[in-house]
C-alpha cells in the first residue's frame, strides 16, 4: 500500500463498475416490468402487487440512503468517536421501522384499496380533506429532496472519470464542483444520470426501484467489508488503540470524547442532540412517506418479523465497522482534503496490492452512486403516484381509463427527470441540510397521525388534520428562525432548550392530534368497525 | 350496547408497537445517559479500550447495539405472531371515502 495519500489516481475502474451497475439496474426495470403486467396498472406499478418479500422490505423499507456512504462516514472523519452516538439509535431502527407501524398499515391498506399514503388518511377517515393534505405534504418536502439529489449523482459521475483528481462527493466539493458546474463531465454526468433512474423507474414503477434499492444495499454491504478488511488490521497492526490515538494526535483530545472535535469552535454533539437524533432517525423513520408505502406492499406479516432480524443484522454489520474505518481513515489521512472524500480516498489507496485494483476500488465507489440513484428513483415513485393517484386520479378523473394512468404516470415520471436536470445545470445546494429538513418536516406531519389511523378508533379527520399542519408548521417555523432570528445559514434550524425541530414538531403534532381529537365528534361507527374490528367471515370462523 | 369484537391483528399490533416504541426508550435513555456521563469532557489520558473502540464507546453503543441485534431474534420469532392480512379489494380507483364505502376481503 502507498504510504502517502496524495496524487491518487482515480484509474478506469470507478467508471466501468457505474456503467456496469446502471446497464444492471435497466435490466432490473425490464424484468420488474414483467411482474408488474401480472396485475392492474395501479396495484402493479406502485405497489409491486403486494408481494415484498423480507429481503425486499428489510433492505429498502428504512432510513438508508446516499447519506450512509457519504455524509456519514464525513461526520465520522471530521468528529470523531462522537458520530458513534449520532448514529447510535441505528440499533433500534429495525424494531421501531417495521414492529410499530408494519403490520397495520398492511392490512389497512388491503382493507380499504389504498395504494398510496394519502389514499390511507383519506379511507381512515373518511374525509378527503385529510388525503389533501398528506399529498400535498409528501409532494412539497420530497419534491426538492429529489431535486437536490440529482445533483449528488452527477457529481460522482463527474468525479470518478478517469484522471479526475478530487473525489468530494456532496456539500464540500461545492468548492471545486460547483464553480466547475458547467463543466462538460458534470452535464453529462447529469444528463446520464437522469436518463438512467429515470428510465429504469418508468419502466418498471415500484419494483424497479425497490429492486434497484435492495441490488445497492448488498452493494454497500460488501464495500463496508472491503474497505474494512482492507484498512482496519493495516491500521491497527500495533495495536487496536492506534487508530483512535493516532487520529487524536493529528486533532486533540476531542476526536475520542463527546461533544466532539470541531475546529469551527461550535459544538458538533451537545446533550440536547444527541437525545434529538434518538428522535430523528428512528420515529423519523416510522413516519418516511417512502417507508410507508413498503409496509403497505410487503406480502404478509411473516415478512414484517423476518425484516427485522435482517435489517437488525445489516445494520450492524454496516454502520459499526464505517466507524471504525473512517477512524483509521483519520489515522492514515490527517487532512488536506475535502472530508466527504474520505471513503473514495480509502478505497483508492487500499485497493493497489489486490488483484484487480482499481475495479475493487470501483465496487466501492459504486456503492455512494447506487445509493443516490436508488433514493432518487423511490421518491420518483412516491411522487409521481402523488400526482397521479391523489390528484389526477381523485380529483381530475377518478374514472380514467387505466391506459391514461399509464401514460400520465410516464409523462410525470419524465417530467420530475427535466425539472431535476433542470435545476441542477445550476447545482442546488445544501443537499445533507435538506435531508434533516425533510426527514424532520415528515416526521413532525405524519408520525402522530398515523399512529392514530392505525390504532386510535377515537381519532378525527380534524384532528389528523390540526396534527399534521400543526408538526409541519412547527418544523418549518423553526428552520424559518434559524436564519432569521439568529443569522444562520440557509436550513439550520433554531435549536428552542436545545433540541431540534423534529423534536418539537412531534410535540406539537401529538398534542394537536390527541386534543383535538377529542373535542371534536367521533368517527362514524361503521367507517371505525369496518377498519378496526374482525371482519364478520373472522367472527364466524372463531365462535364455531 | 354494542359489543366490539376488535380484530386480532390490530389488538397484537398495538401491542407490538408499544413494546417496539418501549425498546426505543430504554435504548434512548441508556445510550445518551451513559455516554454523556462517561464520554463527554474527558482527556485522552484516562482513555482505555475494548477492540477498537473507546471504553464510553463499547459499553454506551457496541453492547447495546448488539443486544438489540439479538433482542430482534425473540421480538420476531417469539413476541410477534402472524395474522392474514386479508385480500386486497380492487384498487384501480381511489377508496370512496366521501360515502363511507370501505369494502371488505
Amino acid at each position: 500500500m502507498p504510504e502517502t495519500v496524495t496524487q491518487l489516481s482515480v484509474g478506469y475502474g470507478p467508471i466501468i463498475m457505474l456503467l456496469a451497475m446502471m446497464g444492471f439496474s435497466v435490466w432490473l426495470g425490464t424484468q420488474a416490468q414483467k411482474a408488474v403486467e401480472r396485475g392492474g396498472f395501479m396495484q402493479g406499478y406502485f405497489l409491486g402487487n403486494r408481494g415484498l418479500g423480507a429481503w425486499a422490505l428489510a433492505l429498502t423499507a428504512t432510513v438508508q440512503s446516499g447519506g450512509t456512504f457519504m455524509g456519514f462516514p464525513s461526520l465520522v472523519y471530521t468528529h470523531g468517536w462522537i458520530v458513534a452516538l449520532w448514529i447510535g439509535s441505528y440499533m433500534v431502527v429495525p424494531i421501531t421501522g417495521f414492529a410499530v407501524l408494519g403490520k397495520r398499515f398492511a392490512q389497512l391498506s388491503r382493507r380499504t384499496g389504498a395504494i398510496t399514503v394519502p389514499d390511507l388518511f383519506d379511507a381512515r377517515y373518511g374525509d378527503q380533506r385529510v388525503g389533501l393534505v398528506a399529498s400535498l405534504a409528501i409532494l412539497g418536502f420530497l419534491t426538492f429532496l429529489m431535486i437536490a439529489q440529482f445533483k449528488a449523482g452527477a457529481l460522482v459521475m463527474k468525479l470518478t472519470w478517469p484522471g479526475t483528481e478530487t473525489m468530494a462527493l456532496i456539500e464540500t466539493a461545492t468548492a471545486d464542483a460547483a464553480q466547475n458546474a458547467y463543466d462538460t463531465r458534470y452535464l453529462i454526468g447529469l444528463g446520464v444520470f437522469a436518463l438512467t433512474v429515470v428510465g429504469y423507474t418508468l419502466i418498471g414503477g415500484f419494483l424497479a426501484s425497490v429492486w434497484t434499492d435492495m441490488f445497492q444495499s448488498v452493494l454497500m454491504l460488501i464495500g463496508v467489508v472491503l474497505l474494512f478488511v482492507l484498512i482496519v488490521p493495516y491500521v491497527s497492526r500495533d495495536g487496536m488503540d492506534q487508530p483512535t490515538l493516532k487520529a487524536v494526535a493529528a486533532t486533540g483530545d476531542a476526536y475520542a470524547f463527546g461533544p466532539g472535535f470541531s475546529t469551527t469552535g461550535l459544538a458538533f454533539l451537545p446533550l440536547g442532540a444527541a437525545v434529538s437524533f434518538f428522535f430523528t432517525w428512528p420515529i423519523g423513520g416510522v413516519g418516511t412517506p417512502a417507508g410507508m408505502v413498503r409496509l403497505m406492499a410487503c406480502k404478509d406479516t411473516p415478512t414484517i418479523r423476518r425484516s427485522i432480524v435482517l435489517l437488525s443484522f445489516y445494520n450492524g454489520l454496516i454502520y459499526l465497522p464505517l466507524i471504525v474505518i473512517c477512524i483509521c481513515g483519520r489515522a492514515l489521512m490527517p487532512g488536506g482534503f475535502a472530508p466527504d472524500e474520505i471513503v473514495p480516498r480509502l478505497a483508492i489507496w487500499a485497493a493497489p496490492d489486490v488483484p484487480g485494483g482499481s475495479l475493487v476500488s470501483g465496487l466501492i465507489l459504486a456503492a455512494p452512486f447506487g445509493a443516490v440513484m436508488a433514493t432518487v428513483s423511490t421518491f420518483l415513485v412516491v411522487i409521481a403516484s402523488g400526482v397521479v393517484r391523489d390528484i389526477y386520479q381523485r380529483f381530475l378523473r377518478p374514472h380514467a381509463e387505466s391506459n391514461e394512468i399509464r401514460w400520465v404516470t410516464y409523462g410525470v415520471m419524465v417530467l420530475l427527470g427535466v425539472i431535476g436536470v433542470v435545476a441542477n445545470i445550476n447545482p442546488v445546494q445544501f443537499l445533507q441540510k435538506l435531508v434533516v429538513f425533510s426527514t424532520s418536516a415528515t416526521a413532525s406531519t405524519f408520525v402522530a397521525p398515523a399512529l392514530m389511523l392505525a390504532y386510535w378508533r377515537r381519532a378525527t379527520a380534524v384532528g389528523s388534520l390540526a396534527g399534521m399542519l400543526g408538526g409541519a408548521t412547527m418544523v418549518l417555523s423553526l428552520f424559518t428562525a434559524g436564519p432569521l432570528v439568529e443569522g444562520k445559514p440557509m436550513f439550520e434550524p433554531y435549536q428552542l432548550l436545545g433540541l431540534d425541530p423534529i423534536v418539537w414538531g412531534l410535540a406539537v403534532s401529538s398534542v394537536l392530534s390527541v386534543s383535538v381529537s377529542l373535542i371534536t365528534s367521533p368517527p362514524p361507527d361503521e367507517l371505525v368497525a369496518k377498519l378496526f374490528d374482525a371482519l364478520p367471515s373472522v367472527r364466524a370462523a372463531t365462535k364455531s | 350496547m354494542t359489543h366490539i369484537v376488535e380484530d386480532t391483528l390490530v389488538r397484537r399490533a398495538r401491542r407490538e408497537a408499544a413494546l417496539a416504541l418501549a425498546i426505543w426508550l430504554v435504548a434512548c435513555v441508556y445510550s445518551v445517559t451513559f455516554c454523556y456521563l462517561n464520554g463527554y469532557e474527558r482527556t485522552a489520558d484516562s482513555l482505555t479500550f475494548v477492540l477498537w473502540f473507546p471504553d464510553w464507546v463499547f459499553w454506551g453503543i457496541v453492547v447495546p447495539w448488539a443486544i438489540c441485534i439479538l433482542l430482534s431474534l425473540p421480538f420476531a420469532y417469539r413476541l410477534m405472531g402472524d395474522e392474514p392480512l386479508g385480500e386486497a379489494v380492487d384498487s384501480e380507483e381511489p377508496p370512496a371515502s366521501n360515502e363511507h364505502e370501505v369494502q371488505h376481503a
